[in-house]
């Protein structure tokens, strides 16, 4: 019973990353309207520079909020060097840069930091036994992060004038340009937004396991689904079903084997496509 | 020398024939498969596998064509009555999936150790050049036999149905068709040609393992129709020669530049591949060699 305690705690925990990279998958989706497949790898960037930055500094603390401001830096350069020509082509090209930004990224990244596995530099602390269950106060830490940054996105989303704009724009383009939004100022807030939540999944992703070139294209998948499955466009669903999704891939694990867990998210994305593709927490019109 | 030339050549039609399947399926009808190695995949271990157990190859061949395409139906069955790119992530999904499949099932595939001792086709021949010669022109000859069976696709009233499904799908369920059941026939007569392709990869490389089979050669596959203009059979042959006459410069690069490594050789290829998709969806989007007046 213990063993799936620890493990239930575990999938939450995998859980959060798959939902910040759901949720940074769906903000772009839901605005600039094309799945970012550049997502997993933003992650894996973020993950490294947060790395370097935090043996240069010797705080992981401040090592992670560079890799957050590299995060959003790296998305407003996407978005000014790729996707701003694109706007207004087909999601095909947009989803075809995106996978060649992927690319490029990853490029980058395995020739800088080469492709040995790299850790954090994490202080090891004793876990607490809460009712005989183990618990590490890093993941109390990397829950904390988590939470901060959902209440950062979510005020910015919900109580600044930009997040209105960036709402109106996802719901009528064409109706928020005649109202006088310009779409540039509010694309340039949504990358920077998407690019630092990414790379904050990436670091969290990075201190729970281990950082490799690959790592965020591994996630890539699972957050598509959560993605979908939280209903396109659907913040509060994307971090949910992110959620419900990784504590099924950790909780699964033991029955499948490990390498099975990347192959659940599939079977969930054809699942719900097949029964409700506009998504669990989707209003009405979905995106379908 | 020939050899090499040989050997690249059969590569290449290889390619070009991935590349004409994803050229029905993208080119003709709009399909968004990113997970087309999940079928040259499938088709390579079948034809992998059923070697070990002395199958002859066209009989293998033909397995790997079905059940490629068998393992496409669903998939179409599911996402194609979606929007578009919901295709492409399952798709995607796809090809990953079948990749840790592979991986997993040791009893069958051997893992990550894969499957080896794929015996050369046409063994009868001996081990001089008109072994591979003989391989090659098998090849063309599919290539042309899957190029014309598309020219005559094209011109049936099939074919004017998937044209039109890519150009405006409204316009065509406006007429009372079902976009969905033609997208599904596509992508399975490509996936079936994907098998094939991967049959001939097995039987040629001899060996056969996860590693081969990674997304990067989806793309590979896109960037060869991409930059041969989509949609034309020629644009499908000339950028897969670009493709390959690119990569196997690359692998020349690292003779001549020392301190470039096979594993940084393999970042740069990646990071050349992004890079090109990158600059042609934004400023040729119709290919090098591509049709100006449409689209």
């Amino acid at each position: 019973m213990t063993a799936f305690a620890e493990l239930f705690i575990g999938g939450l925990m995998s859980g959060i990353v798959v939902g910040l990279a759901a949720l940074a998958i769906t903000l772009v989706f839901g605005i600039a309207r094309f799945p970012n497949a550049a997502t997993g790898d933003a992650m894996t960037a973020g993950a490294y520079v947060a790395l370097s930055a935090s043996a240069v500094t010797g705080s992981t603390i401040i090592g992670g909020l560079i890799g957050a401001l590299a995060g959003a830096a790296l998305g407003v350069a996407a978005y000014a060097l790729v996707f701003r020509k694109l706007a207004g082509r087909s999601s095909v090209a947009n989803l075809l840069a995106s996978i060649g930004v992927a690319f490029g990224i990853r490029a980058v990244v395995g020739l800088n930091f080469g492709y040995q596995q790299q850790m954090f530099q994490l202080p090891l602390v004793r876990p607490w036994h809460v009712l005989g269950i183990r618990i590490q106060p890093n993941d109390l830490d990397l829950a904390v992060v988590a939470a901060i940054t959902l209440a950062a996105v979510f005020i910015i989303l919900y109580a600044t004038p930009v997040g209105r704009r960036m709402r109106a724009v996802a719901d009528d383009p064409g109706l928020a340009q005649v109202s006088g939004i310009s779409p540039s100022r509010v694309m340039v807030a949504l990358w920077a937004l998407a690019g630092s939540v990414s790379s904050i999944a990436g670091v969290m992703y990075g201190m729970k396991t281990v950082i490799t070139p690959e790592m965020g294209w591994n996630m890539l998948l699972p957050a598509f689904a959560a993605a979908i499955l939280g209903g396109i466009g659907h913040p509060i669903g994307a971090i949910c079903a992110g959620v419900l999704l990784g504590t099924l891939q950790e909780m699964a694990t033991p029955f499948v084997g490990f390498t099975y867990k990347i192959a659940i998210s599939f079977v969930v994305l054809l699942i719900v496509l097949l029964l409700r593709p506009q998504g669990l927490f989707s209003h009405a019109e979905g995106a379908r | 020398m020939e050899a090499y030339l040989v050997a690249v050549a059969i590569i290449a039609a290889i390619y070009a024939l991935l590349a004409l399947g994803l050229n029905l399926q993208y080119g003709l009808t709009g399909l968004i498969n990113f997970g087309h190695v999940g079928f040259f995949c499938i088709g390579a271990y079948t034809a992998g596998l059923m070697a070990q157990y002395g199958i002859p190859w066209p009989l293998s061949f033909l397995s790997g064509a079905v059940l490629a395409a068998l393992a496409a139906w669903p998939l179409g069955l599911v996402s194609l009555k979606l929007r578009d790119d919901y295709f492409a992530i399952v798709s995607l999904g796809f090809s990953e999936v079948v990749r840790i499949v592979v991986t997993s099932e040791q009893w069958l595939t051997n893992g990550v150790q894969g499957v080896t001792g794929v015996p050369k086709l046409m063994r009868f021949l001996g081990n001089g050049l008109t072994q591979p010669l003989a391989v090659l022109n098998l090849l063309i000859a599919v290539n042309i036999l899957v190029a014309l069976a598309k020219l005559r696709i094209v011109r049936s009233p099939f074919g004017r149905m998937i044209e039109a499904i890519r150009d405006n799908e409204e316009a065509v369920k406006a007429l009372g068709k079902d976009p969905a059941g033609f997208k599904i026939q596509v992508l399975v007569l490509g996936a079936a040609v994907a098998g094939v392709a991967g049959g001939f990869y097995a039987h040629y490389i001899g060996y056969i393992v996860p590693e081969q089979f990674v997304p990067l050669i989806t793309f590979y596959i896109w960037m060869a129709i991409i930059i041969g203009g989509v949609g034309r059979i020629s644009g499908a042959v000339a950028g897969t020669l670009i493709l390959m006459i690119i990569m196997e410069g690359s692998r020349f690069l690292v003779d001549v530049i020392p301190s470039v490594s096979g594993v940084k050789m393999a970042s740069i290829r990646l990071g050349v591949i992004g890079l090109a998709l990158v600059l042609f969806t934004l400023y040729r989007p119709q290919g090098l060699l591509g049709d100006f007046t449409r689209r």
